[in-house]
C-alpha cells in the first residue's frame, strides 16, 4: 500500500520529467506513450489504494521531514483515507481517459510533447494535492495545479486571448490563495501545527471568533480555486486551453480542489455555523447566478464551463449545509460526466474543425452517433434525469439542504436545476438537432472523431449512468454514505434519517423540474424554434444582462482595474519618474557636483599625495601622544 | 656612563651625518656616495647590537648590490638629461619642517616608549640564526626567493629596450 | 649598556630623513635611494628590539632578511621603472608622473 501510495504521484512525475526534457528532440509526436503509460499506471495503482480504503485500511505515512524551525514542523506525508481515496478514483480515472482522448485530440500540435509534460504534471501536484497530510504541503500543490492550469490555459500562448486568459486564471487565483495562505497561517498560529490530525484533534479548542476567521479565510482560497462567485471570472475565459484541459482541470478536478479542501477541513467548518452559512449561500448564489447566465451564452465550452462553475456551488451549498457526503458524491458525479461533456464538446469542435459556436451547429446526431448519444447521456445526467449518477447525488444535496431545515437554498437549488435542464438541452438541440447552420462544405466534412478519442467518450459514460445506482441507492444511507461515515463523523450536524416519504416526494419533486427544464427545452428549440427570439425580446434587458455575464467583468475592470491602471500610471509618471528617478538622478549629479568640486585637489603629482599621507600621519601621531599624556 | 653607550653616539653619527648629506646634496652622484657611508654605519649598528650576520649581509646587499644597482641607474640616465640638476622643487620648503616634526614626534613617542627589555643582549648566534631561517622560516624565506625572482623579471621586461620589429 | 630608547630614537631620526628626502627631491632616483634610508631606519628598529626583547629572541633579526630580500626586489624594480621612463620621457622628474590628475 506505501509502495503504490508513492508511485501513484511519482509516475506522473517522472513522465513529465522524461517528456519535458526529452519530448521536444527526441519522443515528438510518439510524447505520449510514456506519459499514458504513467498514468495508467497510477490508475491502476489509485484502484488498489481503493480497494484496500474501501476495505478498511487507511493510511497516514511521515515520510520526510520538510522543515523544522523551532515549532515549526512539517512533514512531507501521505494521509490516505476515503475522502482521498474518492478523490483519487475521480482524479485517476478522468486522467487516464483524459489523456487517451488528448492522444486524437492533440495529434499533430506543434507542442504535442509540451502537452502531455505539463498535463502530467498536473497529475502528479494533482495526485499530492489529494494525499497530503498537512495543510502546507496541500497549500503548495494548490498552487502547482494552478500553475499547470495557466500553463495549460496558455498553451497556445501566441494566441493572445490564450495568454491572457491564462494570467487572468492565475491573477484571479492569486486573490483567493492569498486568503487561504492567511488562513493557513491562522491555523499555525493558534494551533501550532499544521497537520491535518493535530489540526482536526484541537479544532473545538479553537474560540468561536477565530474558528470563524479561519474557516473563512479558508474558503477564500476555495471560492478562487472553485470558481465561486466574486472570483468565478477565470472560469470561462480558462476555456481558451485545449478542450482535453477544460475536461480535466477545469471541470473534473482541479476545480473540485476547493471542494475537496473545504469538506476535509469538515471538523473546523462544523465549529463555525456563521462559516457555513456563508459557504452555503456563496454556493447556492453562485449556482444559479451561473445557470443563468449558462442559459443564453452560444460559445458550446462556455456554456459548459458557466455550468461548472454552478454545479460547484451546488457542492458547496451541499457543503454549507452539512451535507457532505452528498457534496462528495456530486464531485464524483459531476466528475464523471462533466468530464464527459467536455470531451464530448471537444469532439464536436474536432468534428467541425474548430468552430465553438452553437449557432453554426446543428443537425450533427447522425453524422457523428457516439459522440451525440455520450453527449446525451452527460447531459441527461447533468439534468438530473432519474436514474443517471447526477439525479441522485444531486438530490442528495437537495434533501440534504431541505432536512436541514435550509428551505431557501432548496428552493433556489430547485430553481438551478430546471435552469440546468433547460441549458443542458438548449445544447443538446443546439448541437446535435434541428437544421444544419454551418456552410454546407463544412457540413459535408463533419466526421466522427478517431476512436481514440471516442473510447474515452464511452468508458466515462459508464461510470456516468451507473455510478449512482452504485452508490446512491437507497439515498441518504447508500454505499457512498457508509462509505465516508468514518471521514465525516465528527463534523455531521444533522440526525442521520432513513429514506421515508418526504426524501421520496422530493426525490419526485426535482426530478419532475428537471424532466421539465428538459421538455421546456424542447419545446423552445425544437417545436417552436421562433420562441427563444421572441422570449429574448421580451426579456429585453435581463436577457442583455445575462449574454454579458452579468457584467461582472466589467465591473471588475471599473472598480479594480481600471483604478489600479490609474493608481499605476500615477506611480509611474510622479512617483517613479518624479521622486525615485529624481532621488537617483540627484545622487548622480551630488556626486558629478562633488567631483568637480575636488578635482583641482586631485593634482596628479606623486609627491604631493604622499605629502598629505604624510601630514596624516604625523596628525595620528600627534593624537597619539595627547592622549597617552 | 657604561663603554657602549659613546660608541653608540659614533655610529650615529656615521649614520645620521651622512644620511642628512645625502638629501641635502645637489649632485647625485654626491648623494650616491653619503647613501654607502650611511650603509656602512648602518652595518656598524648592527654590530653593536650582536648582529654581526646582519652586518656582514647589510653590507653585501646594500652597500655591495644595491649601491651599485643605484650607481649604474644614474650613469645610464645621465647622459642628455641634465639628471643632476633636478633638486628642489615647488613643495621642497615644506619637506624640511614637516620631516623634523616627524623626527621630534618620533622623538617623543620612541624615547617616552617603556619596554620590558631584557638585562643581557640575546641576539642569537649566526648558528641559531640559521636553525630559525631554515626550519622555522623555511617557507617564507623559498617565497621571499621567488618574489626576488619576480622582480629580475619584472625589472628586466620594464627596463629592456623595445625592439623594432 | 645602551637602552633600547637610543636605538629607537636613531631609527626615528633616520626614517625621518627619508621622509624628508622622499617629499623634496625631484629626481625618482633619489626618491629610490630615499626609501632605502627609510628601510634601513625600520631594520635599526627590527634588530634593536630582537636584540633587547626578553622573547622571541633572533625573530626580529630574521625579519630583517625578508626586509633586506624585499627591498633588493622594490630597489630593481623601482630603478627598472626609472629607466623606463626616463627612456620614455628624456627626464627623471618625479612631476612628470601626473597621469592621474583629476
Amino acid at each position: 500500500m506505501k509502495a503504490a501510495v508513492l508511485l501513484i504521484p511519482l509516475l506522473p512525475l517522472a513522465s513529465f520529467i522524461i517528456t519535458g526534457f526529452f519530448g521536444r528532440r527526441y519522443f515528438k509526436d510518439k510524447s505520449h506513450y510514456l506519459s499514458v503509460a504513467s498514468v495508467a499506471i497510477s490508475w491502476i495503482l489509485s484502484m488498489y489504494v481503493f480497494i484496500q480504503v474501501e476495505r478498511g485500511q487507511t493510511l497516514s505515512w511521515q515520510l520526510y521531514t520538510w522543515i523544522a524551525a523551532g515549532k515549526f514542523h512539517v512533514d512531507i506525508g501521505f494521509l490516505v483515507d476515503e475522502l482521498t481515496a474518492i478523490m483519487l478514483l475521480v482524479v485517476s480515472t478522468v486522467g487516464l481517459m483524459v489523456h487517451i482522448y488528448s492522444i486524437g485530440y492533440m495529434h499533430g500540435d506543434k507542442g504535442y510533447y509540451r502537452f502531455f509534460a505539463y498535463i502530467n504534471l498536473f497529475m502528479f501536484s494533482m495526485f499530492m494535492l489529494v494525499l497530503a497530510n498537512n495543510y502546507l504541503l496541500l497549500y503548495v500543490f494548490w498552487e502547482a495545479v494552478g500553475l499547470c492550469s495557466y500553463l495549460l490555459i496558455a498553451f497556445w500562448f501566441p494566441k493572445l486571448s490564450a495568454s491572457n486568459a491564462g494570467m487572468k486564471a492565475f491573477l484571479v487565483n492569486r486573490v483567493g490563495d492569498f486568503g487561504f495562505s492567511l488562513g493557513i497561517m491562522l491555523i499555525f498560529v493558534t494551533l501550532g501545527t499544521l497537520d491535518y490530525s493535530s489540526v482536526f484533534a484541537a479544532a473545538g479548542t479553537i474560540g468561536g471568533g477565530m474558528v470563524t476567521a479561519i474557516c473563512l479565510l479558508l474558503f477564500t482560497g476555495a471560492v478562487g480555486k472553485s470558481a465561486q462567485f466574486p472570483l468565478h471570472v477565470w472560469l470561462p475565459d480558462a476555456m481558451e486551453g485545449p478542450t482535453p484541459v477544460s475536461s480535466l482541470i477545469h471541470a473534473a478536478t482541479m476545480v473540485n480542489a476547493g471542494v475537496y479542501m473545504v469538506a476535509r477541513s469538515s471538523p473546523l467548518f462544523a465549529h463555525s455555523h456563521t462559516a457555513m452559512l456563508v459557504v452555503a449561500a456563496i454556493g447556492t448564489f453562485t449556482a444559479i447566478f451561473a445557470a443563468i447566465i449558462a442559459l443564453v451564452q452560444n460559445d458550446i465550452k462556455k456554456v459548459l464551463a458557466y455550468s461548472t462553475i454552478s454545479q460547484l456551488g451546488y457542492m458547496f451549498m451541499a457543503l454549507g449545509v452539512g451535507a457532505w457526503t452528498a457534496a462528495m458524491f456530486h464531485l464524483l458525479a459531476h466528475g464523471f460526466f462533466k468530464g464527459l461533456l467536455f470531451l464530448c464538446s471537444g469532439s464536436v469542435i474536432h468534428a467541425l474543425g474548430g468552430e465553438q459556436d452553437m449557432r453554426k451547429m446543428g443537425g450533427l446526431r447522425k453524422k457523428i452517433k457516439i459522440t451525440y448519444w455520450t453527449f446525451f447521456i452527460g447531459a441527461l445526467a447533468l439534468s438530473g434525469f432519474p436514474g443517471l449518477s447526477g439525479f441522485f447525488s444531486k438530490d442528495a444535496i437537495l434533501s440534504g439542504a431541505f432536512s436541514g431545515g435550509y428551505w431557501y437554498f432548496w428552493i433556489v437549488a430547485l430553481i438551478t436545476v430546471f435552469l440546468t435542464a433547460f441549458y443542458s438541452f438548449r445544447l443538446i438541440f443546439m448541437t446535435f438537432h434541428s437544421e444544419p447552420r454551418m456552410d454546407a462544405k463544412v457540413f459535408a466534412h463533419v466526421h466522427e472523431s478517431p476512436p481514440v478519442m471516442t473510447a474515452p467518450l464511452i468508458v466515462l459514460s459508464v461510470p456516468t449512468v451507473v455510478a449512482g445506482l452504485f452508490l446512491g441507492i437507497p439515498p441518504e444511507s447508500g454505499h457512498i454514505d457508509h462509505f465516508l461515515h468514518r471521514v465525516f463523523a465528527a463534523a455531521i450536524v444533522t440526525p442521520e434519517h432513513q429514506f421515508g416519504f418526504l426524501s421520496g416526494s422530493l426525490m419526485a419533486i426535482s426530478a419532475v423540474v428537471g424532466i421539465g427544464g428538459i421538455l421546456l427545452a424542447w419545446h423552445f428549440y425544437l417545436r417552436c424554434p421562433f420562441l427563444p427570439a421572441a422570449t429574448c425580446k421580451r426579456a429585453g434587458r435581463l436577457y442583455t444582462l445575462a449574454l454579458n455575464k452579468f457584467y461582472v467583468d466589467e465591473i471588475y475592470f471599473a472598480v479594480f482595474i481600471n483604478p489600479l491602471r490609474r493608481f499605476s500610471r500615477w506611480l509611474w509618471r510622479i512617483v517613479d519618474a518624479g521622486v525615485i528617478d529624481g532621488a537617483v538622478n540627484g545622487a548622480g549629479w551630488l556626486a558629478l557636483g562633488a567631483g568637480r568640486l575636488l578635482r583641482p585637489i586631485q593634482t596628479g603629482k606623486v609627491q604631493g599625495y604622499l605629502f598629505a599621507m604624510f601630514l596624516g600621519l604625523l596628525a595620528l601621531m600627534v593624537v597619539y601622544i595627547i592622549l597617552t599624556l | 656612563m657604561h663603554f657602549s653607550t659613546p660608541i653608540f653616539y659614533l655610529v650615529s653619527a656615521l649614520v645620521i651625518i651622512p644620511a642628512v648629506l645625502m638629501v641635502a646634496m645637489r649632485n647625485l652622484i654626491y648623494s650616491a656616495i653619503a647613501m654607502i657611508a650611511c650603509f656602512i654605519g648602518v652595518a656598524a649598528v648592527f654590530v653593536t647590537l650582536n648582529a654581526e650576520l646582519l652586518a656582514a649581509s647589510q653590507l653585501l646587499i646594500y652597500v655591495g648590490a644595491i649601491s651599485i644597482l643605484i650607481l649604474f641607474a644614474i650613469m645610464l640616465t645621465r647622459r642628455r638629461s641634465g639628471a643632476i640638476c633636478l633638486f628642489f622643487h615647488r613643495q621642497s620648503w615644506a619637506a624640511l619642517p614637516a620631516g623634523a616634526a616627524l623626527a621630534v614626534v618620533l622623538g617623543i613617542v620612541l624615547g617616552s616608549a617603556r619596554f620590558s627589555a631584557g638585562s643581557a643582549p640575546k641576539n642569537p648566534s649566526t648558528a641559531n640564526l640559521a636553525s630559525l631561517l631554515f626550519n622555522q622560516y623555511a617557507f617564507p624565506f623559498e617565497l621571499a626567493s621567488l618574489v626576488l625572482l619576480v622582480a629580475i623579471v619584472g625589472a628586466v621586461l620594464l627596463a629592456m629596450r623595445e625592439r623594432r620589429s | 649598556m645602551t637602552p633600547l630608547q637610543h636605538y629607537l630614537v636613531l631609527s626615528g631620526a633616520l626614517f625621518s630623513v627619508g621622509a624628508w628626502g622622499v617629499l623634496a627631491r625631484r629626481s625618482i632616483i633619489m626618491v629610490v635611494m630615499c626609501l632605502e634610508l627609510m628601510f634601513n631606519a625600520v631594520n635599526i628598529a627590527l634588530v634593536a628590539f630582537s636584540n633587547y626583547a626578553n622573547a622571541g629572541a633572533g625573530r626580529g633579526e630574521v625579519f630583517v632578511f625578508f626586509v633586506l630580500a624585499i627591498a633588493a626586489a622594490e630597489v630593481a624594480v623601482g630603478l627598472a621603472i626609472g629607466i623606463a621612463m626616463y627612456r620614455l620621457r628624456e627626464k627623471l622628474d618625479v612631476d612628470e608622473l601626473d597621469e592621474m590628475r583629476g
